[in-house]
């Protein structure tokens, strides 16, 4: 009889410790997703955009990331990606709220703004595609400062790469070599537009030879395939290998954001089916298959994160919003 | 103290800065090998090496956004955009990205850049190499926006925008680049950011300008001085944010304003200007607020006939002086 496979997150050194840190994190941040959207309904946020359907590709990513060392160029997806990094409930809850100590922008920028300069997380705009250039910018001052051992990693999805200022950041990247991972979430929709409508080739990964660099294309849904992937490419980055353009297949489980109407350009049927590969049941299936945790504790950790974000929402929505006079400040320096 | 051009002063400015501060890099398009194509950058590449001194491929938005993501890890890259008509392809990158840095991370990040571009017309340049550009960044918050006239101003306003903790744009009127030349001291030194300077006094009609216009200016106050009409003119050398004070202070004192600027008259800063002096000094004034620009054509046509009836001159504005001055 043959030896039975190691298990996977053997196979790439992941601890249960650091498995069942993923799974609550995502647990959790799909709590915070969800209760974003309750709160927009009832009016109590503004605004929601979702990273509901993208937690393994965010989470697999956050462990191959180097956080407070390795910079971090998020688009407006990324809520799990931030807290996998460490940003909290709370965080998350203050900057939906717009409050005075929302991390990212005091008030100022509505969700999906992610921020911390603590972790090297950048600030961004809501232009799509005009952020991977900095993430290069980013990887040449490395370089320029002879700093090894440290990459930028910045993350988009598949509608950016229709824009000039990606091209030009992947174009850049390529020529220099530079220390830089480009991750596409490719989750086959710009708010309506379907992929066959945003590029000319199935893979964005495609696009990569032409710009000198590997393109690898993973499973977004499968935790230990991503975290196999940006960990190859952060280390490559790292030790002088270039960059890498990974592409991360997933699927967005709700609508672009709380004005948007998903079913006016996708099928509920097509909604479902993606539900069957939902990246926090696939990690919680493989750990329970895999004897690492029962299905007990996965129902103790469903009621943490549901308590967690009830006191964050409580602690938020008490938090003071900036003062009327801050309107002026941090204008210039 | 040595003479110098005003392309020399650049280059001398960017010179002695990336000698003070390890960390100020220069890139653009052509800004290494070749020294920039009006030779702004010469000499950098030889002292400073290809880490420090880069040529990038020709896209704009990848030169600025490029210093945007450099300045986030603590270096103050100079960009160069070989010309302002080029800037259109950046413009998101200044607008949205770099201008906006500090104020949306509520002062957790900063973006201290430099974007210097040459502007302006009256060198045989047509359409697309003779554009005032300035306009498109005078309305935005978290940005600076310069432009020197003098050799030394050229210097001490290059080097303190370097040192600026917040992006600056900086345009250099291309007809000065070798018709300018000055006492520029060796070393750094900073002619501050945001402040107007009197650049001749005069008590008839306030003048105020920026650019090659500050020379047409100077030139046509002179032909005037002789008529009797004492002309102040005012170098704004920073168009945004604008010193408003030393607008005001002048016109207070003479009652007149003419704004003269290259620039097309429509959207130009002499409606701004003329907004402040309207709103802050109207009990002062004796006549109208009067603008001297160049037509709402596009700057400007190929055939020199055409290019000197677009262009604003010393005769031109010595005219519109007598006009406002006669009111």
């Amino acid at each position: 009889m043959m030896a039975a496979a190691r298990p996977r997150h053997e196979q790439l050194a992941l601890s249960p410790e650091q498995l069942g840190q993923a799974l609550r994190g995502m647990m959790l941040a799909r709590e915070v997703d969800d209760r974003l959207w309750l709160l927009a309904r009832q009016g109590k946020v503004h605004f929601v955009i979702t990273s509901a359907g993208h937690e393994a590709t965010q989470f697999g990513c956050a462990w191959a990331i180097n956080v407070g060392r390795d910079y971090v160029v998020p688009y407006y997806r990324d809520m799990a990606l931030a807290m996998a990094m460490g940003q909290t409930a709370l965080d998350m809850m203050l900057h939906a709220m717009g409050k005075a100590d929302d991390p990212a922008s005091g008030g100022r920028q509505m969700f999906g703004h992610f921020s911390s300069r603590r972790l090297r997380l950048v600030s961004g705009s809501s232009s799509v595609g005009s952020h991977p250039i900095h993430a290069v910018g980013l990887a040449l001052a490395f370089t320029i400062r002879g700093e090894t051992d440290v990459a930028a990693i910045t993350f988009f999805g598949e509608g950016a790469t229709a824009e000039g200022a990606w091209h030009e950041a992947m174009n850049f990247a390529g020529i220099h070599q530079l220390p830089v991972v480009f991750v596409c979430e490719n989750n086959q929709y710009a708010i309506s537009v379907h992929q066959s409508n945003e590029i000319p080739v199935k893979d964005v990964a495609a696009k990569a030879e032409g710009y000198g660099m590997p393109g690898v294309i993973v499973d977004g849904n499968d935790i230990f395939a991503v975290y196999e992937a940006a960990r190859d490419a952060m280390n490559r980055a790292r030790s002088g290998g270039g960059p890498t353009l990974l592409e991360c297949k997933t699927y967005r489980l709700r609508p672009h954001s709380n004005a948007d109407d998903d079913l006016k350009y996708r099928s509920a049927e097509e909604v479902e089916s993606w539900r069957q590969h939902d990246p926090i049941k696939r990690l919680a299936e493989y750990l329970v298959t895999n004897s690492l945790f029962s299905e007990a504790e996965m129902a103790g950790y469903q009621a943490a994160a549901r308590e967690e974000v009830d006191r964050a929402m409580r602690d938020a929505e008490r938090a003071p919003g900036p003062p009327a006079n801050s309107l002026y400040d941090h204008l210039y320096g | 103290m040595p003479q110098m051009t005003f392309i020399e002063a650049v280059r001398s400015a960017i010179y002695d800065a990336m000698a003070e501060d390890d960390s100020v890099i220069v890139l653009g398009e052509d800004v290494a090998l070749k020294g920039g194509v009006f030779l702004a950058t010469s000499g950098l590449l030889e002292q400073y090496g290809p880490t420090r001194v880069i040529d990038t491929p020709i896209a704009e938005a990848s030169i600025v956004g490029l210093a945007i993501g450099a300045s986030l890890h603590g270096l103050r890259p100079v960009a160069e955009i070989q010309f302002a008509d080029y800037i259109h392809p950046a413009i998101d990158q200044i607008l949205n990205e770099a201008a906006l840095f500090r104020y949306r991370s509520n002062g957790d990040w900063s973006c201290p850049i430099v974007v210097r571009a040459p502007f302006g017309a009256g060198i045989h340049g047509a359409l697309y190499h003779s554009q005032s550009s300035e306009a498109l960044f005078t309305s935005t918050p978290g940005l600076k926006v310069v432009i020197p006239a003098t050799p030394y101003d050229a210097k001490g306003l290059l080097v303190a925008a370097i040192r600026d903790p917040d992006p600056v744009i900086f345009f250099e009127h291309k007809q000065l680049y070798r018709s300018q030349k000055g006492e520029v001291p060796e070393g750094v030194y900073t002619v501050p950011i945001g402040r107007a300077a009197v650049t001749r006094e005069g008590s008839g009609l306030s003048l105020f300008t920026y650019g090659l216009m500050v020379h047409h200016s100077l030139s046509a106050a002179s032909t005037v001085a002789a008529e009797g009409i004492q002309v102040e003119v005012i170098d704004l050398r920073t168009l945004y944010p604008l010193d408003s004070n030393a607008i005001l202070d002048s016109v207070k004192k003479t009652g007149k304003a003419l704004i003269v600027h290259e620039d097309n008259l429509t959207g130009g800063i002499g409606g701004e200007i003329s907004a402040i002096i309207g709103e802050q000094a109207f009990e002062y004034l004796d006549g109208p607020i009067r603008r001297l620009a160049s037509p709402d054509v596009p700057p400007v046509a190929f055939n020199d006939d055409l290019e000197a009836r677009y262009m604003l001159n010393p005769d031109k504005i010595a005219a519109a002086i007598r006009e406002l001055a006669a009111y």
